[in-house]
């Protein structure tokens, strides 16, 4: 299968062995899409890596930059205090982008085993945040919008709204995306696909996972919960100002592709439960969003430093080492859907053909985060 | 961390900004930390990683613990200085089945040979690549020049 298959999200071939119809051997090749991104980060500055981790996984851009900028505002130590209001927009940006991420995963998923009216859905939805993206950060994909020290600029007038919007679809306020989002986005889903008997014939007891196997095999986000291990990062590794937000950890029992795919269902509400905590929060304190003395050129001191974070799709990481210059000496990305790729040739055999793009599909991969 | 600390009186610690542990032991001794950190509850591999110093490499292994109930369980990294050119050292992909695929990007990357890995190939370049390993400092691409596209004159 592959390169160039429509159901492997990205150029990636997936070398099979077949028993006529079963699966008995999987393997796959990666590295069409190697761009050197550790390689070219040492030879630019601190903030001109910032770009290059958008690019990284396309689809949770700004969860990549939130990594690798607090990883280097690590490095400083105190002498960078990063403004309230910069994490609460940080997060705030983190949890939209996460909802996208998932609604892009979900719709993928169901449009690989053959509905193609949730995928059609789940872009008119994206394409909402990413107006609102646009508005902001002056980008759609890729935005380059967090700044060692705060983000670039502040929210626009007007972006927040009230809690009342939502009523009209059309809505282009925060607010009211958020309440468009539970009110039909989340039970649409619900009703339209999870609770749809032909998927969950083909998503239920397909590619199960043991919670044993999972932590062996460095699974984390939602394939890891999806096998009813309770471990999320912002809850048990609380970077950024995850401590302060109310949230729950949805797990799944099986282990199963649906699972998996219910896990990143109730993800979606957990973050428009956190995004409502910080629309209330931003409404009420105004203030600077970057750190007042930044110096225009930026070295930090000697060190190293691991910075983990909860990616879209599981544990993203940003191993940074400084040798006191202005160009990282070294910049190691660990990200989820290379190490997630790995579970390929455990939990394909056995299957058939058509359930490979299920699981495929419920790992939810981006080459260009295997690729790097 | 004291479990290393234990057994590991002599070894050098140091402490990252974030709080994570960094433990540097000499090569022979590197099975014998990841297996005190495997006991010790550190199932979990992050990350394989290596930093080319120009006059050795360091190995870097990130491991961590998945406990639900535990809130700020930092990681662990076991450095290891190996040698720049022919550097061996034992593979950990048999313990911890999620650092196979970062070990052969460590190879492909760096040029460290896994001993007992079970699938030791390249990964991200391609089979036949001759090129070396390009995250090494030195490295230089000796593919021949691609020529330069045309820019076409649209304004004519």
């Amino acid at each position: 299968m592959g390169p160039q298959h429509p159901s492997t999200h990205g150029v990636l071939r997936l070398m099979v062995k077949l028993d006529g119809e079963q699966v008995t051997w999987c393997e796959p090749d990666v590295g069409y899409l190697h761009r050197c991104f550790e390689k070219l980060s040492e030879q630019k500055t601190y903030p001109q890596v910032i770009p290059y981790t958008d690019r990284t996984d396309y689809l949770a851009a700004l969860l990549n930059e939130q990594c690798y900028v607090e990883a280097v505002e690590k490095l400083f130590g105190d002498a960078i205090q990063v403004p309230e209001r910069a994490l609460y927009i940080r997060v705030l940006m983190a949890e939209l982008q996460r909802i996208t991420s998932h609604l892009l995963a979900l719709g993928s998923m169901a449009m690989d085993l053959g509905a193609v009216t949730p995928f059609l859905y789940c872009w008119r939805d994206r394409e909402k945040i990413y107006s609102i993206f646009e508005r902001i950060t002056g980008g759609r994909m890729l935005y380059n919008y967090l700044r060692i020290g705060g983000v670039r600029n502040d929210l626009p007038e007007g972006i927040i709204g009230t809690p009342q919007d939502g009523e009209d679809k059309s809505d282009k306020t925060i607010w009211g995306f958020i309440n468009y989002f539970d009110s039909y986005v989340y039970p649409e889903w619900d009703a339209l696909v999870t609770g749809n008997r032909i998927f969950q014939y083909r998503t239920k007891g397909i590619g199960v996972l043991t919670p044993e196997q999972a932590v062996a095999y460095s699974a984390s986000g939602a394939v890891l919960r999806g096998s009813g291990v309770k471990w999320d990062l912002r809850k048990n590794l609380p970077y950024s100002i995850y401590d302060r937000l109310e949230f729950d950890i949805p797990v799944g029992q099986n282990g199963d592709c649906f699972d998996r795919w219910w896990v990143r269902q109730e993800e979606m509400l957990q973050s428009s439960r956190i995004v409502k905590q910080c629309l209330q929060w931003l409404a009420e304190n105004p203030g600077p969003v970057m750190a007042p003395k930044v110096p225009r050129v930026l070295k930090p001191p000697k060190g190293e430093v691991y910075h983990r974070i909860e990616g879209a799709r599981g544990e993203v990481a940003c191993y940074v080492v400084s040798d006191g210059s202005a160009n990282p000496y070294k910049v190691k990305w660990r990200s989820p859907a290379f190490t997630h790729l790995q579970l390929m040739p455990l939990l394909v055999p056995g299957h058939k053909i058509a359930d490979i793009i299920a699981i495929l599909g419920s790992i939810d991969v981006v080459l260009g985060e295997v690729d790097r | 961390m004291d479990f290393l600390k234990e057994r590991f009186p002599d070894a050098q610690f140091t402490t990252h900004v974030n709080g994570d542990t960094e433990i540097l032991v000499p090569r022979e001794r590197y099975e014998e930390a990841v297996r005190a950190c495997y006991d010790a509850g550190y199932k979990y591999c992050s990350v394989v990683s290596a930093i080319d110093w120009q006059d050795r490499l360091t190995l870097v292994t990130s491991l961590a613990r998945i406990d639900p109930a535990e809130v700020g369980a930092r990681s662990i990294h076991i450095k290891v200085d190996l040698p720049r050119t022919g550097a061996r050292i034992w593979s950990i992909s048999n313990l911890y089945p999620g650092a196979n695929w970062h070990e052969r990007e460590t190879y492909d990357m760096y040029g460290i040979r896994f001993e007992g890995h079970p699938n030791h190939r390249r990964i991200l370049l391609p089979d036949n690549w001759q090129g070396g390993h390009p995250l090494l400092k030195d490295f230089t691409d000796r593919r021949p020049k691609r020529p330069r596209l045309v820019r076409h004159r649209f304004a004519e």
